[in-house]
C-alpha cells in the first residue's frame, strides 16, 4: 500500500509539470511570461508532490506510535509497567497477524481486533488525506500560474532546500554516529577505570564471558581483563610494518610515474597501480593468510627461526602492497602538480634529473607527500579484515615481527561476532575501542589535510 | 667576436616545424634582442641555445649552433657543462620554494664551485650584489624567495643564474609579468650584466628592445626576417615586414 501511494505521488507529480508546462505555452500565446514554460512545469510538480509526500512521510513516522498509544490506554489505568506494557502491545501485533502461539486471553482478543481496526482506518484515512492535500496543492498552485507568477524564485529555494536537507542528512549520521559510540563507551567507563583501559597491560575479553547475565555487575573482576595497551601496541606495530613496506615502494614507483614514465607506459601502468587500490582487502586477507603466512613460516624454518603461521610480519606486509597504490598515486599527482617551471628552472641551472627531483621537486611536494602518507597511515590503522585473517586473534605485547598480534579491529570483531548484549562491559569495550580509534585516524586526518592545505599555498 | 654562431637551425614541434633555417651570429658582451609578433619563433629559438628544447618530448632540432666554436648540437655535448655555461631567465619568475640563500647556493653547490660555507657565503652575497638585490633582502636571506616581490624574485633567478659564472645569459621575457618600476630595475641591470656576459633577450615590448640592446633579430612566422644592430633596425630596416612591425603597422 505504501508503495503504491508513493508511486501515484511521483507519478502525478510527473504529469503535472507537463500541464503546468502547457498552461505556461498557452499563456505565452498572448501574454510574455516571467520565466520558461519548463520553471512552470517544475512549479507545478513540486507543488504537487512536496506538500503531499512530506505529509505522507510524517505520517508513516508517527502513525505506529498513535495507533499504540491508542489501543494501550485502555490499559494505562491498571499501572502495569513499561515493559509489560510492551510485551503486551507485541503479542497484540502478532495475534493480529496470525503468529501468535500463546494464551489467548478476552483481552487480547479485543485489543488485536481493535489494533485492526486502527490500522485500517489509519491506511484509508492516510490515502484519503494524503490525495487530497495533493489535488488541493496541485489546484491551488494550478490555478495560480498566470503569465506574471513568479515560479523561478520558488523553484531555486525548493532545490535549496533539497541540497540543505542532503547535506544536513550526512551531518546528523556522522553526529549520530560519534554520540553512540560516546554514550556506550561513557558507560563502559563507569565499570572499568579508564586507566585500567589506558595502561592496563592484559587484554583477555572472553574472561568477561564467564559473568551470568542475573550476577551483580563487579568491577573488580575486571580489573585485568581490558587492558588496552597490548593492541594498540600491535596495531601501531602492524601498521609500522605496513609503511616499511608501502612508503618506499609507493613514493619511488609515485616519482618514477611522474618524473621518468613516458606518456605510453604511464597511461597503461597507473590504472594498473590503481587496481591495487580497488582489490577487496578481504581478498588482500586470505593472500596474507594462505600464501604470505604460511611462505614465511616455511622461510622461517629453513633458517632455523621460529615463525608464527599468523605473524605481523605477514599481516603488515601485505597490509603495506595494499596502501602503495593511495601513496604512488597521490605522491604522483603531487609532484605532477608541481610547476613546470621550477623544473626548468633547475635545468638551466644545469642540474641533472635526479638532482632536480631531490633537490627541488622533492622539498616542493614535501607537504604533499607527507599528507599522502598521513592518510596511508589512518588506512593501515583502520584495516581490519588483513588483520583478522592474518595476524591472529591473541592480544600478545610482543615487539618481535614473527609472533602474532592483534590489533584495535580486529579485538572488535572478535567482540562483536556471536553472542553478544548490550549493557555488557565486554560489548562496550568494543564501543570505547570504535571511539579511540576514531579519534586516532580523526587526528591524523587532520594533520594530514592541513598539511596537504598548507601545500596548496606553497609556490603562490 | 662572435660567441654563438647559428647555422640552418630548424626546428620540429611534432609535425610541426617551428623555425626555418635560421643563420644568426651573436656578439660576445653585447645584449642582443629578439623582437616580433606571437608565435614567431623567437623563444624556441632562444631555447635552442642552451638545449632547453631537450625537456620537451616532442621537439626536434636540426642544424649547427656553435658557442665559442663548439658545436652544442652533437650527440655527446655535456648539457650539464652547457647549461653550466649558459644560463636563463624565464618569463615568469621561477625561485624555487627555499629560503633566498638556498636559491642562489643550488647553482654551485651542484657544480661543486664552492669549497667551504664562508666561500659560499662571498658567492651568495656577491650574486645578490650583482643582481641589486642585496641591499633589499641581506637581512633575511634566510626566509623564503617565495616571499619576495614579483621585481624581487625575478632578480633572485638572476643573481641565481650569475652565481655559477654562465658566459652567456638568455633571457625569456624578463619582465613581461612585471610593473613598470621593476621592469627599469631590471633593464639597468641588463646593461650591467652586460660587461661579464654575453645576454640575449627575447622581448615583445619594442621600447625595450631598443633600450636595452645593441643588436636585435626581427622573427616572424619561424623566420629570421632581418638582424643588425639596433639603431639601424629600428631606424633604417632593409626589409618591408620589419618596417611594418617597427611602425605597428602589424604584430
Amino acid at each position: 500500500m505504501n508503495s503504491v501511494i508513493f508511486l501515484t505521488i511521483v507519478l502525478l507529480a510527473l504529469s503535472s509539470y507537463f500541464f503546468g508546462r502547457k498552461k505556461a505555452i498557452l499563456i505565452q500565446s498572448n501574454k510574455r511570461l516571467t520565466a520558461l514554460p519548463k520553471f512552470y512545469g517544475y512549479y507545478l510538480a513540486i507543488w504537487c508532490g512536496a506538500p503531499a509526500f512530506l505529509l505522507y512521510a510524517l505520517w508513516s513516522i508517527f502513525e505506529p506510535s498513535i495507533v499504540r498509544f491508542f489501543i494501550l490506554s485502555d490499559y494505562s489505568s491498571q499501572g502495569l509497567l513499561e515493559g509489560e506494557l510492551n510485551l503486551f502491545y507485541e503479542k497484540v501485533k502478532s495475534l493480529s497477524r496470525n503468529q501468535y502461539s500463546g494464551e489467548l486471553t478476552a483481552e487480547l482478543q479485543r485489543s488485536a481486533e481493535k489494533y485492526l481496526n486502527f490500522r485500517d482506518i489509519a491506511k484509508w484515512s492516510k490515502v484519503v488525506i494524503v490525495l487530497s492535500l495533493l489535488i488541493a496543492s496541485t489546484g491551488y498552485a494550478y490555478t495560480k500560474i498566470s503569465n506574471n507568477t513568479k515560479t523561478r524564485e520558488p523553484v531555486e529555494i525548493f532545490l535549496k532546500g533539497v541540497f540543505f536537507l542532503s547535506s544536513l542528512a550526512a551531518i546528523l549520521t556522522t553526529i549520530g554516529i560519534i554520540f553512540s559510540l560516546l554514550f556506550q563507551t561513557i558507560e563502559f567507563f563507569q565499570v572499568i577505570s579508564l586507566f585500567d583501559f589506558v595502561f592496563g597491560m592484559h587484554w583477555y575479553p572472553a574472561k568477561a564471558f564467564v559473568r551470568d547475565a542475573s550476577e551483580a555487575l563487579d568491577p573488580s573482576m575486571y580489573s585485568d581483563t581490558f587492558g588496552a595497551v597490548p593492541i594498540f601496541a600491535g596495531t601501531f606495530f602492524i601498521a609500522l610494518i605496513a609503511m616499511c613496506v608501502a612508503i618506499p615502494i609507493g613514493l619511488l614507483s609515485g616519482i618514477y610515474m611522474a618524473e621518468y614514465a613516458s606518456k605510453r607506459l604511464r597511461q597503461y601502468a597507473k590504472p594498473v597501480i590503481e587496481i591495487l587500490a580497488g582489490i577487496p582487502t578481504v581478498v588482500y586477507g586470505f593472500f596474507a593468510a594462505l600464501t604470505v603466512g604460511p611462505f614465511l613460516k616455511d622461510l622461517g624454518l629453513s633458517l632455523g627461526l621460529e615463525v608464527s603461521a599468523e605473524s605481523a610480519l605477514a599481516a603488515g606486509g601485505v597490509m603495506g602492497i595494499m596502501i602503495i597504490p593511495f601513496i604512488s598515486s597521490l605522491s604522483d599527482d603531487v609532484i605532477t602538480s608541481v610547476p613546470q617551471n621550477l623544473r626548468d628552472g633547475s635545468y638551466a641551472m644545469g642540474a641533472t634529473k635526479s638532482e632536480t627531483i631531490k633537490r627541488v621537486i622533492f622539498p616542493a611536494a614535501l607537504p604533499g607527500i607527507v599528507g599522502s602518507i598521513l592518510l596511508g597511515v589512518s588506512r593501515a590503522i583502520g584495516e581490519t579484515m588483513i588483520v583478522v585473517m592474518a595476524s591472529g586473534l591473541a592480544a600478545n605485547l610482543t615487539l618481535n615481527p614473527l609472533e602474532s598480534t592483534s590489533t584495535i579491529t580486529a579485538q572488535i570483531v572478535v567482540i562483536l561476532i556471536g553472542d553478544q548484549q548490550f549493557g555488557d562491559p565486554k560489548t562496550q569495550a568494543a564501543f570505547a575501542l570504535g571511539l579511540s580509534l576514531f579519534i586516532v585516524t580523526l587526528v591524523l586526518n587532520i594533520v594530514a589535510l592541513s598539511v596537504v592545505k598548507k601545500y596548496r599555498e606553497k609556490y603562490e | 667576436m662572435n660567441k654563438i654562431e647559428a647555422k640552418n637551425v630548424d626546428v620540429y614541434y611534432g609535425a610541426k616545424q617551428a623555425l626555418f633555417d635560421i643563420n644568426m651570429d651573436i656578439e660576445a658582451n653585447k645584449v642582443t634582442a629578439l623582437i616580433g609578433p606571437s608565435g614567431c619563433g623567437k623563444s624556441t629559438f632562444l631555447r635552442c641555445l642552451n638545449r632547453m628544447n631537450d625537456v620537451i618530448d616532442i621537439c626536434k632540432v636540426s642544424g649547427v649552433v656553435k658557442i665559442n666554436d663548439y658545436d652544442i648540437n652533437q650527440k655527446d655535448t655535456d648539457v650539464v657543462r652547457l647549461r653550466e655555461k649558459v644560463g636563463m631567465i624565464f618569463q615568469k619568475p621561477n625561485p624555487f620554494p627555499k629560503t633566498i640563500y638556498e636559491n642562489i647556493s643550488y647553482g654551485p653547490e651542484i657544480h661543486g664551485i664552492a669549497q667551504s660555507k664562508s666561500e659560499m657565503d662571498n658567492i651568495v652575497e656577491e650574486s645578490l650584489r650583482k643582481a641589486a638585490l642585496w641591499e633589499e633582502v641581506k637581512d633575511r636571506i634566510h626566509e623564503p624567495g617565495t616571499g619576495l616581490s614579483g621585481g624581487q624574485q625575478q632578480r633572485l633567478c638572476i643573481a641565481r643564474t650569475i652565481s655559477i659564472k654562465p658566459e652567456v645569459i638568455l633571457m625569456d621575457e624578463p619582465c613581461s609579468a612585471l610593473d613598470p618600476i621593476a621592469t627599469a630595475q631590471i633593464e639597468e641591470l641588463i646593461d650591467e650584466l652586460r660587461k661579464e656576459h654575453t645576454i640575449i633577450i627575447v622581448t615583445h615590448s619594442m621600447s625595450q628592445a631598443a633600450r636595452v640592446s645593441q643588436n636585435t633579430g626581427f622573427f616572424h612566422l619561424g623566420k629570421l626576417i632581418e638582424v643588425g644592430s639596433t639603431d639601424k633596425i629600428f631606424k633604417n630596416p632593409t626589409q618591408q615586414q620589419t618596417q611594418d612591425y617597427i611602425t605597428g603597422r602589424f604584430g
